[in-house]
């Protein structure tokens, strides 16, 4: 197994279909990794949206209920 | 037994009733069919050579447009005014009551754009050997649409924007018949033996008969469950 | 007994939280093999592997083209039988993971095709061929399409499962009639020029990389699917208490800016 190119340069250029190639590649890894890294995005922002839901329902609970005893206070 | 050919038969004469009541609705397929080709030869060219060469092709992707045209209000109105509900209560064995419908369908739209053909042939100089080759596969051919426009018209019926979408599911279900139709009369006025692609068409129509009921009658449960 | 112990990992696999957890303990794992077999892959491909005789340097769009063409097709198969899953069993696990495999495929179809015109230019000199490959690959990005709209276009998340699951089956048993249909059709037509089936026999100095970069799409695909499907479960658990304690954690874990 031996490297196909003299430098790297050669193998950015391959003998004229480097065009071809990179951009084929490019796209292909570009789509790929788009592929991973949405489901990411939207894993996380769910988790988020999950917590800011739990945590305004618990302070509308907690006002209720200092409302509730300052009512008693009266 | 009588029960089930009650259901094939009894939504057969209610569907070719409600389609005569609605003659111009019916008409409309076989209308666009006879718009759209003169269309063509303002489009491409009117001379005979180039037209003739076309004709197989382009009278094929029409009688599939008009099919898919009239495919969207295959269940609708039964849907909207709750007749779906009872056929799909009835004891009848529903894909069979469904086959009814489709028959019924293929009656109204594809057998009308059969028989229409050979002039429409005529007015895109198709040549004499390719017309009896025409007929013959676009009898079997739009049987097939209507059984797999079917499946789609049965998914997207309780949908408002149904009609769109249901090219987008359809159509490329369609293909393998049009690649077969148009082969039979282009085979047919190269001179080579017709027969063959017609039989795929048939096989197709056989393989159709039996699995789209199933997946038609599949599609109205879900339907009536939401 | 045995059959009651042997239908166990069925039930518990239908449970979305067992997978979540479950599929938690892979991904380092996946991600790992995964990033490492593509950059084996495409490494030894695009640098070691040799030239093509006649192609020269283009045909080094194989390494990509084919792995994913491989799990487009793959992939429409698996989105079907997890529909039909589904359908019989009820198994809501089976739709979420259906409705996963929809945009993956169709965006490995799109891979495929992509990869596939801009090796037809040097090669063949244009960019689109009617070939019966190509098209059937059209044909089945259409279909991935159809499913994805139709999975789209219900109110109810359930009636969206259904039908999106019943036009997958339905196109299981299309898929090798289209292809066939497509190939008698193109064999009728085919113009002497262009030959795509080129290279009945590969070198191995070839076929080695091309081996890895196949299993690096099943890996990539693999890892994919976990993750598409395990945003789908907290979609859907949302209200469940274990998805919210693991919210609290998240947040505790990575405090608000």
């Amino acid at each position: 197994m031996t490297f196909q190119f003299e430098s790297l340069q050669q193998m950015w250029d391959m003998a004229g279909h480097g065009p071809y190639v990179w951009t084929a590649i490019l796209v292909s890894l570009f789509v790929m990794g788009w592929l991973l890294v949405r489901p990411l995005q939207q894993h996380s922002a769910i988790l988020k949206t999950i917590s800011q839901q739990l945590r305004q329902r618990e302070q509308c609970q907690k006002e209720h209920q200092s409302a509730n005893t300052s009512e008693e206070d009266k | 037994m009588i029960a089930t050919s009650v259901g094939f038969s009894g939504y057969l004469k209610r569907d070719l009733l409600l389609a005569y009541r609605r003659r111009g609705e019916a008409a409309s397929p076989l209308i666009f069919f006879l718009l759209v080709s003169t269309l063509i030869p303002l489009g491409v060219s009117p001379d005979s050579a180039r037209l003739a060469e076309l004709a197989p092709g382009i009278i094929w992707v029409m009688a599939l447009l008009a099919t898919l045209l009239s495919t969207e209000s295959l269940f609708a109105s039964d849907y909207q005014d709750g007749s779906l509900e009872q056929m799909l209560i009835s004891p009848q064995l529903l894909a069979l009551t469904v086959l009814g419908k489709v028959t019924a369908h293929w009656l109204v739209s594809g057998l009308p754009l059969t028989l229409v053909s050979p002039v429409i042939g005529i007015m895109l100089s198709l040549p004499g050997e390719g017309t009896v080759p025409m007929m013959a596969s676009l009898a079997l051919g739009t049987a097939c649409l209507s059984l797999i426009g079917a499946v789609g018209a049965a998914l997207t019926v309780s949908l408002r924007k149904g009609g769109l979408l249901l090219s987008v599911l359809v159509i490329p279900l369609y293909m393998p018949v049009i690649i077969f139709g148009s082969a039979a009369v282009q085979a047919a006025i190269d001179g080579l033996n017709w027969l063959g692609p017609l039989a795929i068409l048939g096989a197709m129509l056989s393989g159709a008969i039996a699995l789209c009921p199933l997946a038609i009658a599949g599609a109205l449960r879900l339907v009536s469950n939401n | 007994m045995a059959s009651a112990r042997n239908w166990n990992w069925f039930h518990r696999m239908g449970s979305p939280r067992w997978f979540y957890e479950t599929t938690g303990r892979w991904l380092p794992w996946l991600w790992v093999l995964t990033i490492s077999l593509v950059l084996t892959g495409l490494v030894w491909g695009l640098a070691f592997a040799p030239q093509d005789a006649k192609q020269g340097n283009s045909f080094r769009i194989i390494y990509l083209h084919v792995p994913a063409s491989f799990l487009a097709l793959a992939g429409y198969y698996l989105m079907a039988i997890a529909g039909a899953i589904g359908l019989i069993w009820k198994m809501k696990l089976s739709y979420m993971v259906m409705k996963s495999a929809a945009p993956i495929g169709a965006a490995l179809t799109f891979i495929a095709l992509f990869t596939g015109a801009v090796w037809g230019k040097p090669t063949w000199g244009t960019y689109w061929v009617w070939d019966a490959r190509i098209t059937s690959m059209l044909i089945l990005l259409f279909l991935y399409l159809g499913v994805l709209a139709l999975q789209y276009a219900f109110h109810s998340q359930e009636a969206g499962n259904k039908a999106s699951a019943i036009l997958a089956l339905v196109g299981t048993v299309n898929i090798p009639i289209i292809y066939k249909s497509v190939d008698w059709w193109y064999t009728l037509h085919q113009s002497a020029t262009i030959k795509l089936t080129s290279a009945p026999s590969m070198h191995p100095d070839m076929f080695q990389p091309l081996l890895v970069v196949i299993v690096a799409m099943y890996s990539f695909y693999g890892l994919a699917l976990i993750l598409y499907t395990r945003v789908e479960i907290l979609q859907r658990e949302r209200k469940a208490g274990w998805v919210r304690e693991l919210a609290r954690q998240a947040e505790t874990q990575e405090p608000a800016k």
